[in-house]
């Protein structure tokens, strides 16, 4: 998310992307894969580390092709056409859709708990303090990203409508643009841009803890296409220990990881700090525990079920399952082993 | 063998398409989320006709960008078509002109959309603004290559029998360069229109290429397919629209 561009959030062509197969999986079950395609955001976070010291391609025992892509709705895509084997760091809000449609992937970890990574920001001016203020107010936020899903259960949670309030959908870059025009009242949405226009006049507008609590949880979870992880289990377990290694590193050495980080995400390593510290990264243990994606039936099915759920309210997807086949989605034992 | 009408032809092979597509998508083949049947479309449509989508009726979306391909296309072509007259009359607007005329055309709109938000803000200004830098440079190129397509002889012998510049310009210059022009404004209502979704790129939520982009974050394919198909069905019309005008004020081309 460091680039500004975009993360999680819209982009051009989000559905017609990638429908060619770079390369074709390997007949037989196999110990290492030729390579393995990896669909990433380029953010501030320890991911960044394992990327970039060739973590991740040690871990996985394979070449990684990396490839950004502009949104997690873009990682289904591309994993439903078989150009993507892991989706790193994709929003929940696009799994929890990608497994109401049946795509051909898994849960496997969580990167982090977004929390108060992703919050509503609002034009000091504009004078907002309540949520009856945002009446007539214009808000932007890239649609059908983590930041979209949470402004819309501020809405509903607080008894204001669409009608209300005017949401725009807008990238990331496209809300610093119109925000140093004074074009848009308020804008929910992520660090870097967040805190840039946060330093342009605008006042953080809490809204997350309460979100939280009302079910609204959102997450960066990290996802595999279910033929490769059949396929090439080692090299999944390889992959989330690299994400531990890294995790760990950011633990004892937070001011070192933060260099590492910012000059893989091209920010200042301070930026890269500050950043970091607005997300709540999930350490392997706690992942495959009941507070996560442990349990049975755990905790995150019901997560994703009821955004899937919100989702189909809003008429961005057809229909959700029962909250069986969100825990089926889930497979904990790539962690465990990885644990092991 | 006695060649078969186009129509004929152009028939067989639409029902040669929708044959297949009934026949891959009801022997599922191919899941509906890659390609629905056309049953699905059907429904996507009637619910998008009752219901409209996040929060605007189906029309609404359809006539507001209308709207913007109107204006962006009939500014562009105006514009464009004036200065490239102009170019291709006199080398000096061509010489100061063309090398912004030549950067411009192949410049992808998206590169400068922040751009435009930055200039002109995220109303309906650098939308339009958008489509009208799409339109201007094909609509210029077009006019400036019509006039210099005209025949050296037929100005000499305007000139020979006294023409005045301004009724060379008038009388010879502008009803050859004509029937150019005009396929000038074809190409760039083709491109305006390809443009028109980037344009809403820039905010939404609003305009049937908002609503195919949005659509298709999820893969709610029946949407996309209902927009991709309202989309492509007028863009059949508005460009069988300026043929029929074609025909009319240039009937005498290629003659």
């Amino acid at each position: 998310m460091i680039d500004g561009v975009t993360r999680r959030g819209a982009i051009i062509g989000a559905g017609a992307a990638t429908f060619a197969t770079p390369f074709a999986i390997g007949r037989a079950r196999a110990a290492a894969p030729a390579g393995v395609n990896i669909g990433f955001f380029t953010e501030t976070k320890p991911t960044m580390v394992a990327k970039g010291l060739g973590w991740f391609e040690q871990g996985a025992g394979a070449k990684l092709s990396w490839t950004e892509m502009g949104s997690g709705a873009d990682i289904n895509t591309a994993i439903t056409a078989g150009s993507c084997d892991i989706g790193l760091a994709t929003g929940s809000v696009a799994t929890a859709a990608g497994i109401a449609q049946g795509l051909p992937f898994e849960v496997i970890g969580i990167v982090d708990n977004i929390g108060p990574g992703e919050d509503m920001t609002v034009r000091t001016a504009a004078n907002i303090k309540t949520p009856a203020d945002f009446k007539g107010k214009k808000v932007a936020t890239p649609f059908g990203s983590t930041s979209h899903f949470r402004l819309l259960g501020f809405l509903k949670t607080n008894g204001l409508t669409q009608k209300d309030v005017t949401v725009l959908d807008m990238k990331a870059a496209a809300i610093q643009a119109a925000w140093a025009r004074g074009e848009i009242d308020a804008a929910y949405v992520w660090p870097p841009a967040r805190s840039k226009i946060v330093e342009n006049g605008g006042t953080p507008y809490k809204t997350w803890d309460t979100l939280d609590k009302a079910g609204y949880v959102i997450a960066d979870m990290i996802v595999v296409r279910t033929k490769f992880a059949e396929q090439y289990p080692d090299a999944v377990v390889g992959f989330l220990k690299a994400y531990d290694r890294a995790l760990t590193m950011y633990r004892q050495k937070p001011e070192e990881t933060a260099v590492i980080v910012g000059k893989e995400a091209g920010v200042t390593a301070a930026v890269a700090a500050a950043d970091m510290k607005e997300y709540d990264f999930i350490s392997l243990k706690d992942q495959a525990s009941e507070a996560w994606l442990g349990g049975s039936p755990g905790k995150f099915a019901g997560v994703l079920k009821s955004t899937a759920d919100f989702l189909v309210e809003q008429k961005s997807i057809k229909s959700a399952p029962a909250v069986a086949a969100f825990q089926k989605a889930i497979n904990i034992s790539f962690l465990q082993k990885a644990m092991a | 063998m006695k060649a078969w009408p186009s129509w004929v032809i152009g028939g067989l092979s639409g029902l040669v398409v929708l044959g297949v597509w009934v026949g891959v998508t009801s022997a599922g083949l191919i899941r509906d989320l890659f390609l629905p049947g056309p049953l699905d479309v059907w429904d996507g449509l009637r619910e998008l006709m009752d219901e409209g989508y996040k929060g605007r009726s189906l029309l609404e979306h359809m006539g507001v960008s209308l709207m913007r391909v109107g204006a962006g296309f009939v500014s562009g072509a105006v514009v464009g078509t004036g200065l490239g007259l102009a170019m291709g009359h006199w080398r000096r607007v061509d010489a100061a002109a063309g090398p912004f005329i030549e950067f411009l055309r192949p410049l992808p709109q998206l590169a400068y959309l922040v751009l435009l938000i930055i200039w002109l803000g995220i109303g309906e200004t650098s939308k339009i603004t958008m489509l009208f830098l799409a339109a201007l440079p094909v609509a210029a190129v077009a006019a400036r290559d019509g006039v210099r397509n005209v025949p050296g002889e037929r100005l000499l012998v305007a000139r020979a029998m006294g023409a005045s510049e301004w009724q060379v310009f008038r009388h010879v210059v502008l009803p050859s360069a004509l029937p150019e022009v005009l396929v000038g404004a074809r190409l760039a209502a083709g491109i305006v229109y390809g443009t028109l979704i980037a344009a809403e790129i820039i905010s939404g939520a609003n305009g049937i290429g908002w609503m195919i982009l949005d659509a298709g974050r999820f893969l709610r394919s029946d949407y996309v397919f209902v927009g991709i198909l309202m989309i492509g069905m007028a863009g059949v019309l508005i460009d069988r629209l300026l043929v029929l005008l074609e025909r009319r004020v240039v009937h005498w081309a290629g003659r």
